[in-house]
């Protein structure tokens, strides 16, 4: 990967950062890591090889606006959700929430907006805690570079029953990096449920790189969802990060449904002593691209729980890699991390990883796993086309029951429909190109 | 009316262990038309279930010898989706469980896989289909609603397969051991589901170790089937001699040289 900082990146920053009036500490949080990412290290994942991908060389920060017909495709319905923002690149389409949540000091809005309006509090938790800017060479880039993303803050004991719906669209009708930021702050008490989806309008090849941090106070409760679907024009560093305390639960359901080469570093550290975390992950890889995806959960606290669950599906000549880092560290008893990787690999040619990592250093815990990289089961196979059902339908169905655990979870029935949709067109392309036999 | 014909059928199995080929068919003959009922009795290990997997096109059953017509053609070179399409039903003894995938929404494929693509079962049309055959099998909303089989008891699953039965509407439909692991209850409901399908389009052949589910479902025809073939056949009233006289009685009065694994 190829590295570099111009002296004209230093000016158009600072450019783009007075285009939206940011506040100082961001401005200068961007010219320190603007200079610093090229003498970071990359981040290092067990059986990913990304190090060679176009992930480092940045376009210059852009000031203009995206047209709002790229939302088009999505179809989005606007009027279906009271809590929704819909961006294209660093364009806000839509922003609305819920006047009631509004008033009981609920914060969604898009990430410049927050900064400009709660600039203390976006300060106090933006790439400090779950992510730290410095982490590493992608992290920093990023931090240098962002360029659009959202802010949710839900207050103290505070519930939010609707969903909150957020879309995050990739403007690459042109060439411009897509380095959106979601920081979510869920404090004690709080309860939410959000949404996201990350896809690409356009046909340019751009990098991506995204970071998503939530924080979860004391018994606070977080229902996380996302579908990515970048193109296959994009190649991605995809990063979402939780942080909880004192008997906090963050659930997480995610879709990679990406068509380009993505690499996923997905992290939820439980601090607090009794928080809580089930992380679900589906994939689908097809065509040529790489998907590869580290899955880590971390047991600071006494009497935590962590759970992993990841099922991909591979065809054509892809490559998935699911690792599952179970790590407990001493001191963490009564702690429990259980963990299933499944791969099903649908072509001779793809090739594919379930790796479990489980690091124990504390006695009194209880700790597992299951990984498997295998076909799809025949009995099952058999059982359905004995019904008249095709080959490829059923196969078709089998996988889809196989990645139902992260499609139930989404939380609005139209991206549900539109995940399902996504899965099976994925398969049915890819499936033309396998025997027919 | 439809006709399926077996002729001097072999069948052989790859035993997993030895990594060879086993005999399990030794030259089965059997011919039904729709319209009648046929039941296959024998002792357990006899080929019953081997028969039925090779009429359905299994890949783990090899036919080495013989012939399976369906109106007159043969369908030894069609897979199992196939023979389904053209008419072929199993009822399985042991179905398979698929999460993720609902019982609807399997049934909903399989309905449409026989029609084409411009003339899907609309969903009310489905939905009504459902209800009425829900009805007779004593089935709610809830067990279509469950993903296929899974979490089913052994009885549940016997209902589901009559059930599914009961959707497609094949012309012939094998049913392997769907009374076993029923009560007396649920046989009954399983038959009646299966006494609703009687008709001139329709032809069932039922395997069974026992004879108590032909009192519920009177066959045309009974056949016995030992040591890998049809070794006697008659109506109703040869189940009930098997009844009194056990497998042994019938393989003595034969004087074949079969082993039995067990006896009635
Ligand atoms: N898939 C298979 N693989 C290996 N052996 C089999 C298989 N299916 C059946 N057999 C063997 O074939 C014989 C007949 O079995 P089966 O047809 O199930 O008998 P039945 O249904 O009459 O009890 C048994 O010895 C059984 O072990
Ligand atoms: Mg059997």
């Amino acid at each position: 990967m190829e590295t570099k900082v111009e002296p004209e990146f230093q000016s158009a920053l600072t450019t783009y950062t007075q285009d939206h009036a940011e506040p100082a500490w961001s401005l200068e949080l961007r010219q320190k890591m603007l200079a610093q990412y090229p003498t970071l290290p990359l981040p290092r994942y067990e059986k990913i090889d990304y190090q060679k991908w176009d992930l480092l060389n940045a376009t210059k920060p852009v000031t203009t606006t995206s047209n709002a017909d790229l939302t088009d495709d999505l179809k989005i319905d606007f009027a279906a959700s009271k809590n929704l923002l819909v961006e294209v690149g660093k364009s806000v389409m839509a922003a609305q929430l819920d006047p009631a949540l509004a008033a009981q000091g609920v914060i969604f809005t898009d990430i410049f907006t927050a900064m400009r309006d709660y600039p203390e509090l976006v300060e106090k938790y933006y790439m400090k805690t779950a992510v730290k800017a410095d982490n590493n060479r992608l992290t920093a880039f990023h931090a240098a570079f962002m360029n659009g993303g959202a802010f949710l803050y839900v207050p103290k004991n505070v519930a939010i029953k609707d969903p909150i719906q957020a879309y995050y669209i990739q403007d690459s009708t042109r060439k411009q990096d897509f380095v959106p930021h979601v920081l979510v702050i869920a404090e004690e008490g709080s309860e939410l449920t959000y949404h996201e989806n990350l896809s690409t309008s356009g046909t340019e090849s751009n990098l991506a790189n995204i970071v998503v941090e939530v924080i979860a106070k004391d018994n606070a409760h977080v229902h996380f969802s996302a579908v990515d679907q970048l193109s296959g024009k994009t190649t991605t560093y995809l990063n979402r990060h939780a942080i909880l305390a004192t008997d906090a639960t963050v659930d997480w359901a995610v879709g990679f449904m990406n068509d380009g080469n993505v690499v996923g570093d997905f992290s939820t550290d439980l601090r607090g002593k009794g928080s809580h975390t089930e992380v679900k992950v589906v994939a689908i890889t097809t065509g040529k691209q790489v998907q590869g995806i580290d899955t880590k959960v971390t047991n600071y606290g006494q009497h935590t729980i962590g759970h992993i669950l990841q099922h991909g599906v591979i065809l054509e000549d892809s490559t998935l890699t699911f690792n599952g880092v179970g790590h407990i560290v001493k001191g963490a008893r009564g702690s429990d991390a259980q963990q299933e990787s499944r791969v099903l690999m649908l072509s001779t040619t793809a090739r594919g990883d379930a790796d479990p990592i489980l690091l124990i250093d504390e006695n009194d815990v209880t700790a597992g796993h299951a990984a498997s990289v295998g076909r799809v089961d025949e009995g099952q196979m058999y059982y359905l086309m004995s019904r008249g059902i095709s080959k490829k339908v059923a196969e078709r169905l089998v996988i889809r029951g196989f990645l139902g655990s992260v499609i139930t979870e989404i939380p609005s029935k139209s991206v549900r429909e539109r995940l399902t949709a996504t899965i099976e067109r994925k398969l049915e392309n890819g499936q033309k190109s396998e025997s027919d036999s | 009316m439809a006709r399926l014909e077996v002729k001097d059928l072999h069948v052989s199995v790859t035993d997993e262990d030895k990594g060879v080929d086993k005999e399990i068919l030794t030259g089965v003959n059997l011919v039904m038309n729709t319209g009648e009922i046929h039941a296959i009795m024998g002792p357990n290990g006899t080929g019953k279930s081997t028969l039925s997997q090779a009429i359905m096109g299994n890949p783990a059953y090899k036919v080495t010898q013989g012939d399976i017509l369906l109106n007159g053609e043969s369908i030894l070179g069609m897979p199992v989706d196939e023979r389904a399409r053209k008419g072929l039903f199993l009822a399985m003894q042991y179905p398979a469980e698929i999460a993720g995938v609902t019982n609807v929404e399997f049934m909903r494929a399989a309905i449409n896989a026989r029609r084409a693509d411009d003339d899907q079962m609309p969903v009310m049309e489905f939905m009504k289909l459902l209800d009425e055959k829900q009805e007779i099998l004593d089935m709610t909303d809830e067990m279509s609603e469950r993903y296929l089989n899974e979490g089913f008891s052994g009885g549940e699953k016997k209902r589901n397969e009559i059930l599914q039965l009961m959707m497609i509407q094949p012309n012939f439909a094998i049913l392997d051991e769907i009374d076993s692991g029923l009560d007396i209850d649920a046989l009954k409901v399983v038959s009646k589901g299966v006494n609703a399908m009687r008709g001139d389009n329709f032809g069932s052949l039922i395997i069974t170790h026992y004879q108590r589910l032909l009192n519920y479902i009177v066959p045309d025809t009974v056949h016995v089937m030992m040591g890998g073939r049809i070794v006697q056949s008659g109506g109703p009233e040869l189940a009930e001699k098997l009844e009194d006289e056990g497998y042994a009685g019938v393989r003595d009065e034969l004087g074949l040289d079969v082993k039995l694994t067990d006896e009635i």
